[in-house]
């Protein structure tokens, strides 16, 4: 994973000329994901593309192409005396994301560490290896947004390998900024043209920024000091214990291992998405459940994006795209829950 | 809004209620639920075209329950429950799941609600299920507030999806039925959103032995979803909160919709209309039509 931010001039590009490259992308078999409403979807016609770079994020955030829900990490075979693993064979195919928000660009970068950490997970590196993201400035901005809340904006170049610019209708200011991002563009230069890095400076000083709606020192220092405090209930009893804000969220990366037999002698071991707000995430084999009720999960969550994580690898584990808030069936609010983790506040929910 | 800030507050300080379950404005077209135990602060109390929830889904919660017991009292519990949710409240009482002498239904006349969140509301945007609404009044209430007003004409295009779906052929249907699915995450929002969905432990959740899959691969989903819509057949009141739910945008009621109307033809059985009918699971007939057993 090389990001290693390299120095280079400022391009320009027609959507036109975007779309060929796409179109090339395609033709040699990688696969190219554009946002959707829903989910991030794999192009087949280029006209499909989505490059509005005031769309709403889509519901679902693009890990899954890196970190699918559902992967077999190996096959079995059993036989009397002996069982017989065999490994799977990753798929190695480039994926190019076009047209990444900001948000999401830097999800890999956040996840990285973790999939890293005692042990090397090699699904997670290969696919991120292969992965090249196009990022695009966003424009779009509403209730539920706090990329700059933690440390983030909509104009952020972080984790982009490419970042694009919209300058007017039918042209991109192009910014190279990774070797991965170079060596991809590097076959496509008869595209580019020399741009004006004061132009582009123009529309990214324009962009209209959420209000940072917290200090996250400020959070953290209230997180340690309030593990206990009774405030977690209110959410606690709010909050339906589903998954969605898990699921959708890009730098959530809980997974579980289960084995599913196809036969007395064959199976296979998978690895699937699981989400620390279901009730038997930490049921114990004993019976008993540490974090039994609500309140305890919504608690660990929060901790675990604004404390456990930035003690442990330096980071945030969120990037404040809200996607978790905008899907919650019952509207729990992750940037107004946070906002309020201080003393003046009754409850939290 | 007075009357219900009023009453909710009333009986908070008269102690007839221990919690008052409603919603409260967080934006101009959204709202979100609230369990409020202060009568200060039933002044944030609201009903209007964006109380989208179905509330009924925390009767059955354990910490909501516990909420009631106070000094070796049990308190009733105040909720504010559109017409359709009270279809729920009723389907939750005849399941024996909650007790009717502890639930005190406070409920409106309603002229639908918006399809989700931010979008104003108008024929364009009504929730499918408003479309074709005959409960505008609730059929069980303790307290009832609002005028009854008129619903924005639309055209049930749920129902037209229906019955495309109906007349592909089988195989077209299965790949239909696949592609959707095939979105499914398995976050269960579905389920949790759902207040007939209230088991203790869902068959999901068993692993020894593993029914379903937890896998969310095409069987994996497959099983789920599909045990889902049995396991709501003739059950469900259709409030399609887990259609709103589903963040893959899987049209899940046009399932529970579908199985609604055979349980209706077969039936003639419409979940949570009555206190006075029992169940359809729970009933048995030999005059029932048995044109579904092979």
């Amino acid at each position: 994973m090389t990001q290693r931010s390299i120095q280079m001039d400022e391009k320009i590009i027609s959507r036109v000329d975007l779309l060929n490259i796409c179109q090339d992308v395609i033709e040699k078999g990688n696969t190219l994901l554009t946002p959707g409403v829903a989910d991030y979807s794999v192009v087949k016609d280029v006209s499909n593309l989505n490059l509005d770079a005031s769309a709403l994020p889509s519901k679902i955030s693009y890990k899954s192409y890196v970190f699918p829900r559902t992967e077999p990490v190996l096959y079995y075979k059993r036989s009397k005396n002996d069982v017989q693993l065999i490994d799977v064979n990753i798929d190695s195919k480039k994926i190019v994301i076009l047209g990444a928000k900001p948000c999401d660009a830097n999800s890999l970068n956040i996840m990285k560490h973790l999939f890293n950490w005692d042990y090397s997970d090699e699904f997670f590196n290969m696919r991120a290896k292969n992965f090249i993201v196009i990022g695009l400035m966003c424009s779009h901005f509403d209730e539920y947004c706090f990329c700059t809340s933690v440390g983030s904006s909509p104009v952020s170049e972080k984790g982009s390998d490419i970042f694009l610019i919209p300058l007017d209708e039918n042209n991109y200011a192009m910014k190279i900024i990774t070797d991965k991002g170079k060596e991809f563009i590097t076959p496509y230069s008869g595209y580019l043209k020399s741009g004006d890095e004061n132009r582009s400076k123009r529309i990214t000083e324009n962009v209209k920024q959420p209000d940072v709606a917290f200090d996250s020192s400020e959070v953290y220092k209230w997180l340690g000091e309030n593990f206990e405090s009774p405030k977690w209930e209110g959410v606690g009893n709010l909050c339906l214990s589903c998954a969605q804000c898990a699921f959708v969220c890009p730098v959530c990366h809980c997974f579980d291992i289960t084995d599913e037999d196809y036969s007395y002698t064959e199976g296979r071991r998978m690895k699937n998405w699981d989400g620390c707000q279901f009730g038997n995430f930490t049921l114990h084999a004993s019976g008993h459940n540490p974090r039994d009720i609500q309140s305890k999960r919504y608690r660990q969550r929060v901790n675990h994006k604004f404390r456990y994580y930035v003690n442990k690898f330096g980071e945030i584990l969120c990037t404040g795209c809200g996607r978790c808030s905008r899907g919650c069936p019952v509207s729990v609010d992750i940037k107004e829950i946070v906002s309020n983790c201080k003393n003046d506040q009754k409850e939290l929910r | 809004m007075k009357e219900l800030i009023k009453h909710a507050r009333e009986l908070l300080e008269n102690g007839e209620v221990a919690a008052v379950i409603g919603y409260r404005q967080v934006s101009a077209k959204r709202t979100k639920p609230v369990i409020i135990t202060d009568p200060e602060e039933t002044s944030a109390l609201v009903f209007n075209e964006y109380c989208l929830n179905n509330l009924a889904v925390y009767l059955t919660k354990a910490r909501i329950k516990l909420l009631c017991k106070k000094n070796d009292k049990v308190l009733k519990l105040a909720i504010t429950a559109k017409p359709c949710d009270v279809h729920s409240i009723v389907a939750l009482i005849q399941e024996n799941q909650i007790d009717r002498d502890t639930i005190h239904i406070i409920s409106f006349n309603c002229h639908g609600v918006a399809k989700d969140f931010g979008f104003d509301f108008n024929g364009d945007n009504l929730a499918s299920k408003c479309i074709t609404c005959e409960t505008h009044k609730p059929l069980y209430y303790d307290a009832l507030f609002g005028e009854v007003k008129e619903t924005p004409q639309a055209s049930d295009t749920a129902l037209a999806r229906i019955k495309e779906i109906e007349s592909m052929p089988h195989n077209e249907r299965f790949e239909f039925f696949k592609s959707e699915f095939d979105k499914c995450i398995k976050c269960y929002a579905c389920r949790a959103v759902c207040p007939l969905c209230y088991c203790q432990r869902c068959i999901t959740d068993k692993t020894i032995p593993c029914w379903i899959e937890t896998s969310s691969h095409q069987r994996g989903n497959f099983a789920w979803n599909v045990i889902r819509a049995f396991h709501l057949s003739g059950r469900c009141t259709g409030c399609g909160e887990c259609d709103r739910a589903c963040p893959a945008d899987i049209p899940l009621s046009l399932i529970n919709r579908k199985m609604s109307m055979e349980a209706k033809n077969l039936f003639s059985f419409v979940s949570g209309r009555s206190l006075e009918t029992p169940t359809l699971v729970g009933s048995y007939n030999e005059k029932d039509n048995n044109e579904l057993f092979m």
